[in-house]
This record gives C-alpha cells, structure tokens and sequence, in this order.
C-alpha cells in the first residue's frame, strides 16, 4: 500500500494577478481535494488573508501589482511583522532564468516551479513541501528553508551547528 | 582586543567572532497532518493519475484561447493608435508588456510552445521602454500579429519549420530595432 497525501486538510493561498493562472492552480487543487483555496490578486489582500486565516500553503507568482512577489517572500520571511515566517512559499513564475531562480532561493522560497508549467510539475512540488520539509536556517543574512538540497559528504568544521 | 604576537612580533588584531547559523528543526505538522494510506493522492501518480490531472489544466484551454485573442486584439489596437499617435506609446507598451508576460507564462500550458517563444521575443524588446519610435512599434505590431495567427490557426506544438522560421525572424528583427532603449 502506498503513502498518499489528504488534501483536504491543507489550505492554500494564489496570489496571482492572472486570471488564468490563477484558475489553473485553483482546479488541480480541487482536483486534487483541496477544498480550502484562496485567489487574491495582490501582496496586500494576501495578507489581509493571512492576518485573519490559517494558511498552510502559498502559491504565488513573481510578477504582481504594487508589491512584487519578491518583495512579498521578503515582508513574509523577514519582517517582525509577518504573520508566518515559516509559511510554505511556492513560487510560480514566468521569470525563470536562473539569475531570478537564484534570487528568489536566496530570499527563502520552498520552491520555485517555472511557467509554462505542467501538471506533474506542480504536483511534484506539492508533495516537496509537504513530505520532505527542510531545516530553517537563520543566519545574520538569511532566513528561510535550508537552501542545501543535495547531501555532500565533508569533512571541514561544520559552521551550521546551533551555537553551544 | 588587539596583542602583540611574541612569536611573530607583530601586532594581532583578533577576526571578529561569526554569529553562527541557528538551524531550526523542520515544521512536520503539514506532513502528520496529510500523509497517510487511507485517503487522498498516491504521493508517487500512476501515468494514469498524471494524465487525468493534466487533463484538469487543459480544462482551461478555451479561456486562455478567448482571452488572450481579446487581449491580443485590445494591445494591437493600442499599438497601431500608437504608431500614428507617438503620445500613445507607452501605454502600449505597457499593455505589451503584460500581454507578453501572459503568453510566454502561459502558452506553453495549453500546447501553445510557439506562442511562449513569441512572446519572450516580445518580452525582451519591450522590457524597460518607456516609449518608443515608430519602427519599433512596428516590430511590436508583428509579434502579436504573429501571435494572432498561431492561436486562430490553432497551432499546436513548436510548428513546422516555417514557423520556426518566422519566430527567428521575428527575434532577429527584434534585435536589429533594439536601439535607442529609452
């Protein structure tokens, strides 16, 4: 018998200013049975969500109004403001060169799934965030999941250990 | 603190002490939450599971080919006023802009691989102009003319090599009009 995922107890959040792409995600997650799906075209009204829901996923994408989905990632990691800074965030995007990749790495994207994108794509990142959940670092420069995916063999001091 | 080393005889100023990293342990709520073996989604999809699903994007095929053809429609007007109207320029280029975004993020979904090549041409030509002259709103105009025609000939795929043709004309066209940038 094989591990299977209950999505109906997760919610999400869309925030993406396309309408298109917006209803794209929202049917593969019902699809999927997700029944708490949330589409906001802004930054701004996804925090009004999230200051006021539970939220166990974002799905957002870079290029949006006013607040850009960058800047979003940054408040929600980085601001004694944010309502989670651990939340989830899976950028979905168009900008897929690897300049932005790195960028939106950097400032502690989950995961980063590039537009056009399929549905085996999307799903393979949904089950990333839910099943394999990283380490968090926080580092005078850095706050988010660990950003070191493949497990490298060394023998160096290890610099990453909590302080004693 | 600074010293005086007896055995170098220099004077050593101490590297200042790196705040270590603090590494939080990951948050498993979602995933003791979710994975079981009763209810929901293989976490491995059978070919079949991932053809079905596929088939729930393709759902929204007919939207992306009535909106965006409106859209493509609206932003060529905008242009074509441009051209004859050089004030206009920006806000067709800022229409140009989105629309361009839109295509290339979302062609490649619905089949559409050709228009995604298109419109990145268009994406970079438009990027950071603030206006434009009349021959590169002329380039402009081409590319969603282009566009225009694979999504009303509904063509598929990448296109034979006709098609492939025209869109390395159309980037190469774009790189020749690339100049002045303002």
């Amino acid at each position: 018998m094989s591990a299977k995922i209950d999505f109906s107890k997760i919610s999400f959040l869309v925030v993406d200013g396309d309408k298109i792409s917006a209803q794209v995600v929202f049917d593969t997650l019902s699809y999927l049975g997700a029944t708490a799906v949330q589409r906001v075209r802004s930054p701004n009204d996804a925090f009004e969500v999230l200051r006021t829901q539970q939220i166990d996923i974002i799905v957002t994408e870079w290029r949006l109004r006013g607040m850009d989905g960058l800047e979003f990632l940054d408040v929600l990691r980085n601001s004694v403001n944010s309502p989670n800074r651990f939340i989830p965030v899976i950028m979905l995007t168009a900008h897929s060169e690897q300049r932005y990749v790195t960028t939106a790495r950097d400032l502690g994207i989950t995961e980063f799934l590039a537009k056009p994108f399929n549905a085996k794509a999307l799903y393979s990142r949904l089950v990333s965030v839910i099943t394999r959940p990283r380490h968090f670092v926080n580092t005078g420069t850095y706050f988010g999941p660990d950003r070191r995916r493949r497990q490298v063999a060394f023998d160096g001091p290890d610099r990453r250990s909590p302080d004693d | 603190m600074t010293h005086y080393d007896w055995g170098t005889g220099a004077i050593v100023t101490p590297e200042k002490k790196k705040k270590k990293a603090q590494i939080i342990p990951p948050q498993t709520d979602l995933k003791r939450r979710t994975v079981n073996f009763v209810k929901g989604f293989d976490i491995n999809l059978s070919p079949q599971q991932l053809d079905e699903l596929e088939q729930v994007v393709q759902r929204s095929t007919e939207t992306f080919v009535r909106d965006i053809g409106k859209d493509l429609a609206d932003c060529r007007k905008l242009v074509v006023a441009a051209i004859s109207d050089n004030s206009k320029a920006s806000t067709a280029l800022e229409n140009s802009s989105d629309l361009a975004y839109s295509v290339k993020a979302l062609g490649g979904t619905f089949q559409y691989p050709l228009m995604t090549q298109i419109a990145k041409s268009l994406e970079i030509f438009v990027a950071d102009r603030t206006t434009a002259n009349m021959k590169q709103l002329l380039v402009i105009q081409l590319h969603i003319d282009s566009l225009y025609v694979i999504l009303a000939s509904r063509v598929t795929g990448f296109g034979t090599t006709v098609e492939q043709a025209t869109v390395a004309a159309l980037t190469k066209l774009a790189e020749r009009y690339e100049l002045p940038r303002e």
